[in-house]
């Protein structure tokens, strides 16, 4: 019986401490009782290859003794899949837009790519992971109940069409755009400079004199031009709202264009000189230059958002052709809707 | 190869799902009568519904946590045993029960 003994110890230390005495006389008892019936059956004593196929029968002591427990989890079934659609969202948050600044630093600027260790994004990730699990457990653990018995089907969101341009939308990119228009132009409107450089342009910003380089009045006219045809393009979505592969195109050509000019810029030395009452000329270089790097320094930074915005349009564009995205199930009463608000019926 | 194993876990899988509920029925009717586990497993297999240790004992613990079965130490044949029988609860919810079961039963039987 010394292996009988063995196994009812094994399965002992990972019961219950409380049930652990009666779990054990009472499988014990069973497993004796199964020993004897089979020795009086064979009329003889069990050899330990017979006693452990009854052992082995009754299964791993592990396993037996974890069925006496009450099933246990660390966030349960209800949580679950809210907790890992929060912790998609800020992973892809913390990871995605980390890993392209720094392939933008690798191909831009190698020399500095070492601003992002990539130690530290992991231990970004193992604080999100921790915390986020932690703060579910104890959910959990404090019996948070989800009221998903008092839904009602009227409240649910409506139905989600990504083709469709909210009118909310477009109103506020173009209010966005003619704010950002006039004060672009206001700003920065490239006035002859008193310097005898030709080419050179001189802005007065509230007591700042600020002297750029001749590339200023290209990326200034370019700029203005895009953000023209870009107020164009959101007054038709707002009469118009559902995306067209062309009006997509277009989307993605001006936004192409404004990454461009921008990224340009930022690389292009733009800045000449400051002046400002009570700058010496000596500080007013230094500030030059200083203001020209860091603004090569924000290539970058600048490329991940364009890269984004580009990859957003080019995305739209495909959905639209049908390349990615999913067949629209509500595609044709989409269609039919639209049509018959553009020909006003 | 690998998709007849993974055939044969799903079947185990939703054979398992199919008597878990069967078996709380079984060991309710059996126990109308008082028995220990041991014997309790055996007058079950001999109607043909074979039921492991590691599975009887915590579901007849669960039963009497939930005040369907009520339980008591005894000696017998010179070795202490612990005997179950069905609670006045426990016998109204055989009664639910097994209606209910007929029921299934009855439109299983239409349904295959």
């Amino acid at each position: 019986m010394e292996l009988l003994d063995r196994y009812l110890q094994a399965v002992e230390f990972w019961l219950p401490k409380r049930q652990r005495q009666d779990i054990i006389a009472e499988l014990s008892e069973d497993l004796r009782s199964q020993i004897e019936d089979k020795e009086s059956e064979l009329g003889r004593k069990l050899t330990d290859a017979e006693v452990e196929e009854i052992l082995n029968r009754c299964g791993s002591p592990m396993t037996v003794a974890l069925r006496y427990r009450p099933q246990q989890f660390l966030i349960g079934p209800a949580l679950f899949p809210i907790y890992r659609f929060v912790l998609g969202v800020l992973l892809i948050g913390c990871i995605v837009p980390r890993i392209l600044i720094w392939l933008a630093f690798l191909l831009i600027d190698p020399v500095h790519r070492g601003y992002l260790h990539m130690e530290n994004l992991w231990a970004t990730v193992v604080f999100f992971v921790f915390f986020t699990t932690l703060a579910f457990a104890i959910f959990e653990r404090s019996g948070v109940k989800l009221e998903l018995n008092t839904w009602n089907p009227r409240k649910l969101p409506p139905l989600r069409d990504p083709n469709r341009i909210s009118r909310f939308g477009a109103l506020t990119e173009i209010a966005m755009a003619v704010i950002f228009n006039i004060w672009f132009a206001g700003a920065f409107w490239p006035q002859s400079t008193d310097l005898g450089k030709i080419g050179l342009h001189r802005l007065g910003l509230g007591g700042v004199e600020v002297t750029l380089a001749p590339v200023w009045r290209f990326f200034f006219w370019s700029l203005l031009l895009v953000a023209a045809a870009n107020v164009a393009l959101a007054a038709m979505n707002l009469f118009r709202p559902y995306w067209t592969v062309r009006r997509a195109t277009l989307r993605l050509l001006f936004d192409a264009a404004g990454a461009g000019l921008i990224c340009w810029l930022l690389k292009a030395q733009a800045l000449v000189g400051i002046a400002a009452p009570g700058l010496s000329a000596a500080k007013a270089l230094v500030l030059t230059n200083f203001i020209n790097l860091w603004m090569a320094k924000m290539l970058p930074w600048a490329i991940v958002v364009m890269v984004v915005i580009l990859c957003v349009d080019g995305y739209r564009i495909l959905r639209l052709r049908g390349i990615c995205g999913g067949g629209n199930s509500l595609e044709p009463v989409v269609k039919q809707v639209s049509n018959l608000m553009v020909s006003g019926r | 190869m690998s998709q007849s194993n993974g055939n044969h876990d799903l079947f185990e899988n939703l054979r398992l799902e199919l008597r878990r509920g069967c078996l709380s029925l079984a060991v309710l009717s059996q126990l109308r009568t008082e028995r220990y586990g041991y014997t309790l497993r055996k007058a079950l297999a001999e109607q043909g519904l074979d039921i492991d240790e590691g599975t009887l004992y915590p579901l007849l613990r669960r039963l009497e946590s939930q005040g369907l079965l009520t339980s008591v130490w005894r000696e017998e044949e010179k070795r202490n045993k612990r005997f179950y029988r069905l609670s006045p609860e426990g016998k109204l919810m055989l009664k639910q029960l097994g209606a209910e079961w007929q029921r299934i039963n009855a439109s299983l039987k239409e349904i295959l």
